[in-house]
């Protein structure tokens, strides 16, 4: 098992959403975060104030998903977040030891 | 493992088979007061026949122990999955030590019969002892009922140690309950119009009857010094709780026997079913099931009246502070009002024939933050027949409706007005959100409640600590007409009681309604419009990319104006936090603050946006429908005008400015004033000139006038349309009519050269002595060569002062500079003046830009 967390830009979840549904991926933790790569932060002047915003408000996605659906889940993210513009976000993949359901104690992939 | 005994197996299968045809009786009858009434005597008869089997074979003995029951078991209301409230009374130690191993088998066995149990072991002696930690012990004796055992030991406890508890303790017995009454009712959100409540715990709920009772029998020993012989709750109060009992007894019962525990949450699907079964309702007719949750909320609403009443009617449930706020209170007492202990009386009980009374009533309520008295609320109920008959309406209503909108409790008075039935007989309108259920993932509360608690959030801004609320708060203040923002906020969810495609499309028809009732003005009535129409586009953009300059920039079109921009960032602020109480985090309080000033940024760098007269948008459509006859005049009066001029101004001011353009061959100055709610407007339409918005600042503060804002337009032709809001420091307009003239007669010879401004200024300046600014504000300029093809952009950022504006743009003059628009703004002691500036018809080279700044900082350096 994987466990596949992307940061995202806000406006990119709907689009993510659904590309994961049509791949069948349909559990998912929404999170809402902020940070920064590359993109840094930038500064507004707001009547003679300035407003900075160094950590810009970002979207994190997180599921573990089985080995095999991975590569796909992967490539429906990227082709609903590119934009082709620094800050699109990050996709970052781990290894999952196991998976427990809380409801009937089921583990392994079947309580994915 | 040891067998059971026969008498177990016994009991076992008659709490089967009886637990069953109870549950058959009630799915036939629905009744729960019955079915309750048949658990209890169910429970009893197991309890007597295992009594007589382990502690003695005669249920009256042995002595110096007693089987008490308390709670809802002492009160004979036994749910089917409630808990037992048991109390083993012994006399003294020596009971309680030698009946040890008969209780513990006793409690054993009514485990064993999977019966849940609360037992509580207490001699006489601990009775008769309060411990502030445990006052919900001390309550529930005031339920208890003699089960079996030494029937004189329960006498004593009964007739001597729990009245005498009762009177010595009282203080602090209603002080506890009312305490813990508090804290169940603030794990609730202090409301009762939660989507899925639950109907025990909820404000309003079946505890909160309990709570009432209780209220009322403490106050009545500590009275009589003895139990009184009936209910001590006032007829009509005891007549409202009795059928609320029903209602809640049934629903209770129905949702234990379907969930088959002590599960009393009212979850949508329940919800569905019990208006299928009519449960609490049989003769009503069909019921959906939000018909079925406005009876339950109808109920809840009498319970929680009666229970806030007698909290705050009983002083010695009030903590020390709480007491000496509400005497302060009593201070506020007026002709019409008389305030007593934090309550609202009336001084002439027959004043509320006169509907304004009644009006001014909730106003005084929403400016104080007090509640009001139960024979107030009487009267209000006797007095609405009448008034039934022809409702207060129109201006006179929306100007009450408007102050009271405005007060710092204006949610609290909305929510008594609504629970008397008082709102919906002035705004029927809101009848179609009353107790309305909608069920959605987000929402906690109902349509009704979540539009008050909107209100109330925005009124909180103000004492909040949190850094976003004081930041949007300070966004309220700067509001023109905040009223329009509350009667949108009243009103944007009206649509979700129509069943239609889009709520916001329905919401906007029956807002429509409202306001014919109201007769607001048709330029008031826009903006609410507006912000209804538009109150789901924040949120919306804000699932887009908000750092992307055409997201900003479409959004900002669509927002038009600054005013409407901040005051749907409010709505939005206000509209999310009232979903519930997670719904806004700091992360969307961010995002709905960066898209805000995005877009007021963007609207503050594009308003020289030329308008062609040609084109066909709706606005101009408007406008050319008002004026056919002239429309060659028309076309040639706007042509050029920046875009921000037609968002800035209704249709009707246009009209206005072009026939004051008309007279401008008889009359070169034409000068417009009138009072606004909170300042004065001067309009001036004129030939464009050298200096002339800076002999206009002048001529104002020569008078000592405060300019507030204001904007300065001028046209392809030099026509030059300025209107500048300002405050009149010293009421020399509000106090003497005949000033008026002479103000507008001085704006027109200053202008025309005929009077001497620099005399006049200096006159001013020798009346005035220095004021000490509260709040140091840096001077800031800033210019913005890119954002306007024709003009270069200076925003300078200054301590608001006397003669500011006249200073800036004098200089700005002075500097060769021509002042194409004008943007000014005041935000407390800071002035926040924008200028888009040529210079020969051109922008503003690099050194002519550094000499102006030079210039200005030198202008405005220290004083």
């Amino acid at each position: 098992m994987t466990k596949l967390e992307a940061v995202i830009q806000n406006s990119k979840l709907d689009a993510v959403k659904t590309a994961l549904h049509e791949i069948g991926v349909e559990g998912m933790t929404v999170i809402e975060v902020r940070g920064h790569g590359r993109q840094k932060g930038h500064t507004e002047v707001y009547r003679g104030r300035e407003y900075s915003v160094d950590l810009i408000p970002k979207t994190k996605i997180e599921m573990v998903l089985p080995d095999a659906m991975v590569e796909k889940a992967v490539q429906a993210v990227l082709g609903a977040a590119r934009t082709g513009k620094i800050g699109d976000g990050k996709i970052f993949l781990s290894r999952m030891d196991e998976a427990i359901r809380i409801r009937n104690d089921e583990r392994g992939e079947g309580a994915l | 493992m040891m067998a059971a005994s026969p008498l177990i197996n016994e009991l076992r299968s008659s709490l089967s088979e009886e637990s069953a045809r109870i549950h058959r009786a009630f799915e036939s009858s629905g009744d729960g007061r019955a079915a309750v009434a048949q658990r209890t005597s169910l429970i009893e008869d197991i309890l007597r026949k295992l009594w007589c089997d382990i502690v003695s074979p005669d249920a009256s003995g042995p002595p110096n122990i007693a089987l008490v029951a308390t709670g809802g078991f002492g009160r004979g209301w036994l749910f089917p999955y409630s808990d037992i409230d048991l109390l083993f009374l012994f006399g003294d130690r020596d009971g309680e030590q030698a009946f040890r191993d008969p209780v513990r088998k006793f409690s054993q066995e009514l485990w064993d019969l999977r019966l849940k149990l609360s037992p509580a072991s207490r001699t006489l002696a601990e009775c008769d002892r309060y411990d502030s930690n445990n006052t919900e012990f001390t309550i529930s004796l005031l339920d208890c009922r003699y089960l079996m055992g030494d029937r004189d030991l329960f006498r004593k406890l009964h007739d001597k140690v729990i009245p005498k508890l009762v009177m010595r303790e009282s203080k602090a017995l209603l002080q506890g309950l009312a305490e813990v009454t508090r804290e169940r009712h603030a794990k609730h959100g202090m409301t009762l119009y939660h989507l899925e409540p639950n109907l025990k715990e909820a404000p309003g709920g079946l505890r909160d009857c309990n709570v009432a009772s209780w209220l009322a029998l403490i106050s009545a020993i500590d009275k009589l010094h003895d139990w009184p012989d009936a209910s001590s709750l006032r007829a009509p109060v005891k007549k409202q709780l009795e059928a609320a009992l029903d209602f809640l007894m049934s629903a209770r019962c129905f949702l234990h026997f379907r969930h088959g525990r002590d599960d009393n949450t009212l979850s949508w699907g329940e919800q569905d079913e019990a208006a299928a079964r009519k449960v609490g309702a049989a003769d009503a007719l069909e019921l959906s099931a939000a018909d079925w949750m406005r009876i339950y909320f109808g109920h809840a609403r009498a319970v929680q009246r009666t229970v806030t009443q007698l909290l705050e009617e009983i002083p010695e449930a009030w903590s020390a502070l709480y007491r000496q706020v509400q005497s302060w209170r009593s201070r506020l007492t007026t002709a019409d009002f008389s305030v007593v202990d934090g309550l609202i009386f009336l001084q002439q009980p027959s004043a509320l024939q006169d509907p304004e009374v009644l009006l001014r009533l909730f106003h005084f309520m929403a400016h104080h933050g007090l509640k009001l008295s139960a024979t107030t609320e009487y009267r209000i109920e006797q007095a609405l027949p009448a008034l039934a008959v022809t409702p207060p309406r129109g201006a006179e209503l929306w100007l009450y409706l408007q102050e009271t909108l405005l007060q710092p409790y204006a949610a609290d008075a909305l929510r008594a007005m609504h629970s008397l039935r008082l709102l919906t007989l002035l705004l029927p309108e809101l009848n179609l959100i009353d107790s309305l259920v909608v069920r959605d993932f987000y929402h906690r509360f109902t349509v009704d409640e979540h539009s008050f608690l909107a209100i109330e959030s925005l009124h909180r801004l103000k004492q909040s600590k949190s850094e976003w609320d004081q930041r949007y708060g300070g966004l309220l203040g700067e509001l023109e007409d905040p009223e329009l923002l509350h009667l949108a906020l009243l009103l944007h969810d009206t649509g979700k009681g129509i069943p239609s495609g889009s709520h916001v499309e329905a919401s906007l028809d029956v807002a429509n309604h409202a306001m014919d009732r109201l007769d607001v003005d048709p330029k008031e009535r826009a903006e609410v419009l507006f912000l209804i129409a538009n109150h789901l586009e924040m949120s919306a953009t804000l699932r887009r990319d908000i750092f992307d300059p055409a997201t900003v920039a479409a959004f900002a079109e669509k927002m038009g104006t600054p005013e409407r921009l901040k005051m749907l960032a409010l709505l939005t602020y206000a509209d999310i936090k009232a979903v519930n109480p997670e719904a806004l985090t700091p992360w969307k309080a961010e995002n709905v603050w960066q898209l805000y000033i995005g877009a007021e940024n963007y609207l503050n760098r594009s308003a020289d946006q030329r308008v062609h007269a040609d084109v066909n948008d709706e606005k101009l459509a408007r406008l050319r429908s008002l004026a056919p006859v002239t429309s060659s005049k028309f076309k040639g009066f706007l042509e050029g005008f920046p875009q921000r001029y037609l968002l800035v101004h209704t249709a009707e001011e246009v009209m206005r400015h072009l026939g004051m353009a008309d007279e401008l061959g008889v009359d070169p100055v034409q000068v417009e004033l009138k009072r606004g709610r909170h300042w004065y407007e001067l309009t001036l339409v004129t030939q464009d000139r050298p200096f002339l918005f800076a002999t206009l600042a002048g001529v104002l503060a020569a008078w000592g006038m405060n300019i507030v804002k204001a904007n300065a337009f001028s046209n392809q032709a030099g026509t030059v349309v300025d209107t500048i809001s300002f405050t009149d420091r010293f009421r020399t307009l509000e106090l003497n009519l005949s000033e008026w003239e002479r103000f507008r007669r001085s704006v027109t010879s200053v202008l025309l050269g005929e009077a001497d401004l620099e005399k006049m200024l200096r006159d001013r300046q020798r009346s005035e002595k220095g004021a000490i600014a509260k709040v140091k504000v840096e001077t800031k300029i800033e210019f913005d060569d890119s954002c306007s093809s024709t003009s270069t952009l200076v925003q300078v950022i200054a301590q608001d002062r006397p003669r500011l504006l006249h200073r800036i743009a004098s200089c700005l003059s002075d500097q060769e500079c021509n002042i194409e628009i004008a943007l000014i703004d005041t935000e407390g002691q800071m002035a926040i003046d924008t200028f888009y500036l040529t210079s020969g018809g051109k922008k503003l080279k690099a050194e002519h830009c550094r000499q102006v700044e030079k210039a200005l900082v030198e202008e405005l350096r220290g004083e």
